[in-house]
C-alpha cells in the first residue's frame, strides 16, 4: 500500500491555482459552439437512452388508472388507485421510513463528507491513497454484498455485539428489532459519504489561495474563514450534492430490500418507498397501483427538488 | 438427417421422431423448390424437437439430483430439450412473477403453494385434470383435492411434505432429559420441557424455538383448534381467540425461558447447517419433514423426529399432509404436451426418484413411494414413515391459499414482530390480524 505513494508523484499538494473561474467567460462564441456541440455528442448516448426511458414512462403512466395484476389485462379504474391511497397505512409507513432515512442519514452524510474533505485538503501526505479508502464504500455501500455483510456485523452475535460485550453491554437486535433495524441502514448510508466527498474535494480546490492569504493577513481566525470564504464559495458544490443526497435516499431500495430479505420487516421499519412500491408490483400482482405509487414519488422527488432550489436563493452564492 | 433415436425398442416420442425426421425432409424439399418461403419445422406439441424451460427453487444439492433425474429423461427423449433455471425461493418468488408478467412463462415450474390461486385464479396455470399423459391415479385423493381449484387442477404435488419437531437427543443426555412421547405430548409439555433444558443449560441453550409467522407452524396449531386459516371458499377461518392464544402460548414460554428472547430469529440465511439447532443454540424446532435428513446429518445424526405438541389431545387434528412445493404448467406454453411428459416423468417415474430421492418430499404416487423406500438412506426412511403414518390416518382437508395469502402473511409477520417485541399485546395483534386479513381477502 505505502509503495502507492512512493510511486506516485511527489506530493499531492494541488496545483496551486486551477483555472480560475473568470477565464472560461472570457472564450470566444465560436470556442463556445464547439463546446456545445461536443457537449451534446456527450450526451448522445443520453438521448439514445431517454427513448428507452419513455416508452415505459408512457406505459407506467397509462397503468397507473388501471387495475393490472401482471397477469390479465389491465382494466381502467380511473384514479381509483390514488384514492385507495389516502386510506394505505402501508404507504403512510413507506412515506414515514423514507422520510426518516432521508432527514437523518442526507444531512449527516454531507456534514462527514465536508469534515473528510476539509481535512484531505490541508495536503496530506498519501491524500490519493486516503480518497480512495474513503471514496470506496460508496461505490460498494448500495452493493448487495456489503448489505449482507452489513447484516452479519450488526447480527446477534455480530462484531458489533460482541465489542459492547466486552464492556458488559448486551447489545439489542439490530437487525431483527423495528426499534433498530432503520438506523443500521443510516449508518450504512452515511458511512458512504466517498461520492459527495470527492466533489466537495473538488469543489475546495476551486477556492483560489489567495482569498485565504488576504483573509489571514487581515488577522481573520481559522473559523471566520471558513464561514466566510470556504462556505459561500462551497455553496454551490454543497447544493449540488445536497439535491442529489436527496433524490437518491428518497429512491433507496436495495439495502431495504436485502437487509428485510424483501419483506421490508421488521414490522414494516425498513419499508422504503421504493421497496413498498416493489412489493406491490412483484409480490402482490398490483401493478396498476403500484405505478400509481411511482408517479407520486415522481411528484414528492419533484417537489422536493423544487422546494430545495427555491431556498437555494438564500444560501447559495455564486461567484460572478 | 442423423436420427439420434438409437434406444432399443421404438417408443411413442421416438416414432413422432422418426415422422417428423421423414417431415423434415420433406419440409427441406420444398423450400428448396420453392426458396422463397423458409418452411417452419411444425412445433406441434410433443412431436419434434421440442425446448423445454424448466424452473424451481432450491439450493445447489437439490439442482444437482434434480439434474441428475432430467439426464435419465434426456436420454430417453433426446428430441426434447431442457433448460433449467433455480434460485433460492425469495428471488425464485420474484423472478417467476417477473417472467409470467412478461409473458415468459416457464414451461414447467414449481409453484409454491401460497401462490397457487395467486396465479391460477388469474388463468395463468394450466388445468391439468385429463391432460394426456399425465397420470396422476396413484396420488391419493387427499393429496390432490386441495389443489383443485373451481374444478382445475393448478398444480401438482412435487412430494409431500409435513412439519415436524426435530429434538437435539444429545442436550436431553447432557442434562438428564427425557424426550417426550411424540406421539402423546401437548403444547403444555413443551413447554415444561423447554423451560427445564433452559433452566438446565443456565441459558446456554433454548429448549425450544419456532418461527411465530410460519404459516406452515400455524396452519397446525390453528386446526387444531377446529378452525383453518384460510377456509375453502378463500376466507380466513381463523378466529381472534385462537390468534391470541397462538401469541399467547409463544409468549409465555418466552416468559418462562423456554423460547428465546425477541430478536433472537434472524434471517442469516444458510441451510440446516447454520440452522439454530445445529449452532447448538436450540435444543428443538419445527422443520419441514423433507429437510430432516440435512438436519440430522448437521446435527451429527443424533436428532429425534417428534409429531406437533397437542395432536392427540386437541379438538381435532393439526396436522396434514402438505405439499408447499407443487408443479404447474404454464396456461400459456406452448409445448404443454410435452411438458406434460415431463410432469409424468417426475411424478410417476421410480428411476426419478431413485434419482431425486426426497429432496422435495416423499413421492406422491403411493406404488412409487413404496417402491423408493427400499432405496432411501436411513434419515430420509425415519422422515418418510413419519409422514407415510400420518397420511394413514384421518387428518382433516386442506385447502389452497387464497389470492391474498401473500400480503396476508406479511400482515402476520408484522404483528408477530410487534407482538414478540411487546410493541401491542397479544390480544390487540389477534384483532388487528383478523380484521386486517379480512379487509385483504374480503
Amino acid at each position: 500500500m505505502e509503495t502507492v505513494t512512493v510511486t506516485a508523484p511527489p506530493l499531492e499538494r494541488a496545483p496551486a491555482e486551477p483555472d480560475t473561474p473568470s477565464s472560461a467567460g472570457r472564450r470566444g462564441p465560436s470556442i463556445r459552439r464547439r463546446a456545445d456541440r461536443s457537449a451534446y455528442l456527450f450526451l448522445l448516448p443520453w438521448f439514445v437512452g431517454l427513448l428507452f426511458t419513455l416508452v415505459p414512462f408512457g406505459a407506467s403512466f397509462y397503468l397507473a388508472f388501471t387495475d393490472y395484476n401482471l397477469i390479465n389485462p389491465p382494466q381502467w379504474i380511473g384514479l381509483d388507485n390514488f384514492v385507495e391511497m389516502l386510506n394505505d397505512r402501508y404507504l403512510r409507513q413507506a412515506l414515514q421510513v423514507t422520510f426518516t432515512y432521508t432527514f437523518v442519514s442526507v444531512p449527516l452524510s454531507l456534514l462527514a463528507a465536508l469534515g473528510v474533505a476539509l481535512a484531505l485538503n490541508k495536503g496530506i501526505k498519501g491524500l490519493r491513497y486516503y480518497r480512495a479508502v474513503y471514496y470506496l464504500p460508496s461505490l460498494l455501500g448500495g452493493s448487495v454484498a456489503i448489505v449482507m455483510l452489513w447484516r452479519y456485523i450488526f447480527g446477534n452475535d455480530g462484531i458489533i455485539n460482541v465489542v459492547l460485550g466486552f464492556f458488559g453491554i448486551q447489545g439489542p437486535s439490530w437487525v431483527s428489532d423495528p426499534q433498530y433495524a432503520l438506523s443500521v441502514l443510516i449508518i450504512l448510508h452515511i458511512w458512504t459519504f466517498g461520492s459527495p466527498m470527492v466533489i466537495f474535494l473538488a469543489g475546495l480546490r476551486q477556492i483560489p489561495l489567495m482569498y485565504y492569504e488576504a483573509a489571514s493577513i487581515d488577522g481573520a481566525s481559522r473559523w471566520r474563514q471558513f464561514r466566510s470564504i470556504t462556505l459561500p464559495l462551497l455553496s454551490p458544490i454543497i447544493f449540488f450534492n445536497l439535491v442529489l443526497a436527496l433524490i437518491g435516499s428518497l429512491q433507496t431500495f436495495t439495502q431495504g430490500y436485502i437487509m428485510s430479505g424483501g419483506t421490508g420487516g421488521p414490522s414494516g421499519s425498513t419499508l422504503f418507498y421504493n421497496l413498498y412500491l416493489y412489493i406491490e408490483g412483484f409480490q402482490r400482482f398490483d401493478m396498476g397501483y403500484a405505478s400509481a405509487l411511482a408517479w407520486l414519488l415522481l411528484v414528492i422527488v419533484a417537489l422536493f427538488t423544487a422546494a430545495n432550489f427555491l431556498m437555494s436563493r438564500f444560501w447559495v452564492f455564486y461567484d460572478n | 438427417m442423423a436420427t439420434p433415436h438409437l434406444a432399443p425398442g421404438l417408443t411413442r416420442r421416438g416414432f413422432h421422431h422418426l415422422a417428423l425426421g421423414a417431415g423434415a425432409v420433406t419440409a427441406i424439399g420444398a423450400t428448396a423448390a420453392c426458396a422463397v418461403e423458409p418452411e417452419e419445422t411444425p412445433q406441434e406439441t410433443g412431436s419434434g424437437p421440442v425446448e423445454l424451460n424448466f424452473v424451481w427453487w432450491g439450493d445447489a444439492a437439490r439442482a444437482e439430483v434434480t439434474e441428475a433425474a432430467l439426464d435419465i429423461y434426456r436420454e430417453a427423449h433426446p428430441d426434447v430439450t431442457i433448460t433449467t433455471e433455480y434460485q433460492d425461493s425469495t428471488p425464485y418468488k420474484d423472478k417467476l412473477a417477473t417472467r409470467i408478467a412478461a409473458g415468459d412463462a416457464p414451461d414447467l415450474m414449481a409453484m409454491r403453494r401460497d401462490q397457487l390461486r395467486e396465479y391460477g385464479d388469474r388463468g395463468a396455470l394450466l388445468d391439468l385434470n385429463g391432460v394426456d399423459g399425465l397420470d396422476i391415479g396413484q396420488i391419493p385423493d387427499s393429496a390432490i383435492d386441495p389443489w383443485t381449484v373451481d374444478g382445475a387442477l393448478l398444480g401438482v404435488p412435487a412430494g409431500l411434505n409435513t412439519i415436524g419437531f426435530i429434538v437435539q437427543t444429545t442436550v436431553l443426555d447432557e442434562y438428564g432429559i427425557d424426550l417426550p412421547d411424540g406421539d402423546t405430548w401437548t403444547w403444555d409439555d413443551l413447554k415444561v420441557f423447554a423451560d427445564s433444558i433452559t433452566a438446565a443449560s443456565g441459558g446456554a441453550v433454548y429448549g425450544t424455538g419456532f418461527e411465530v409467522a410460519t404459516v406452515a407452524n400455524l396452519y397446525v396449531y390453528v386446526r387444531q383448534q377446529g378452525e383453518d386459516l384460510y377456509t375453502e371458499d378463500g376466507a380466513l377461518g381463523a378466529s381472534v381467540a385462537t390468534m391470541q392464544g397462538w401469541f399467547d402460548m409463544i409468549g409465555a414460554m418466552r416468559e418462562s425461558g423456554g423460547f428465546p428472547p425477541a430478536g433472537f430469529f434472524e434471517d442469516v440465511g444458510g441451510g440446516a447447517e447454520a440452522s439454530y439447532t445445529a449452532q447448538g443454540k436450540l435444543a428443538s424446532e419445527i422443520i419441514p419433514t423433507n429437510n430432516f435428513k440435512a438436519y440430522n446429518e448437521a446435527c451429527g445424526g443424533t436428532l429425534a423426529l417428534l409429531r406437533i405438541p397437542s395432536e392427540s389431545t386437541a379438538e381435532r387434528r393439526g396436522q396434514s399432509i402438505d405439499c408447499p412445493h407443487l408443479w404447474s404448467i404454464a396456461a400459456d406454453s406452448p409445448n404443454q404436451a410435452a411438458a406434460a411428459d415431463l410432469l409424468n416423468f417426475l411424478t410417476n417415474d421410480l428411476s426419478a426418484w431413485q434419482a431425486m430421492m426426497t429432496t422435495r418430499g416423499v413421492p406422491p404416487n403411493s406404488e412409487v413411494a413404496q417402491e423408493l423406500m427400499g432405496d432411501l438412506p436411513e434419515d430420509d426412511v425415519t422422515a418418510s414413515e413419519y409422514l407415510l403414518g400420518l397420511a394413514e390416518e384421518d387428518l382433516p382437508p386442506a385447502f389452497a391459499d387464497p389470492v391474498g395469502a401473500t400480503e396476508v402473511q406479511s400482515l402476520l409477520a408484522d404483528i408477530s414482530t410487534e407482538v414478540e417485541f411487546e410493541r401491542v399485546t397479544a390480544a390487540d395483534g389477534a384483532q388487528q390480524f383478523v380484521d386486517e386479513a379480512n379487509a385483504v381477502l374480503g
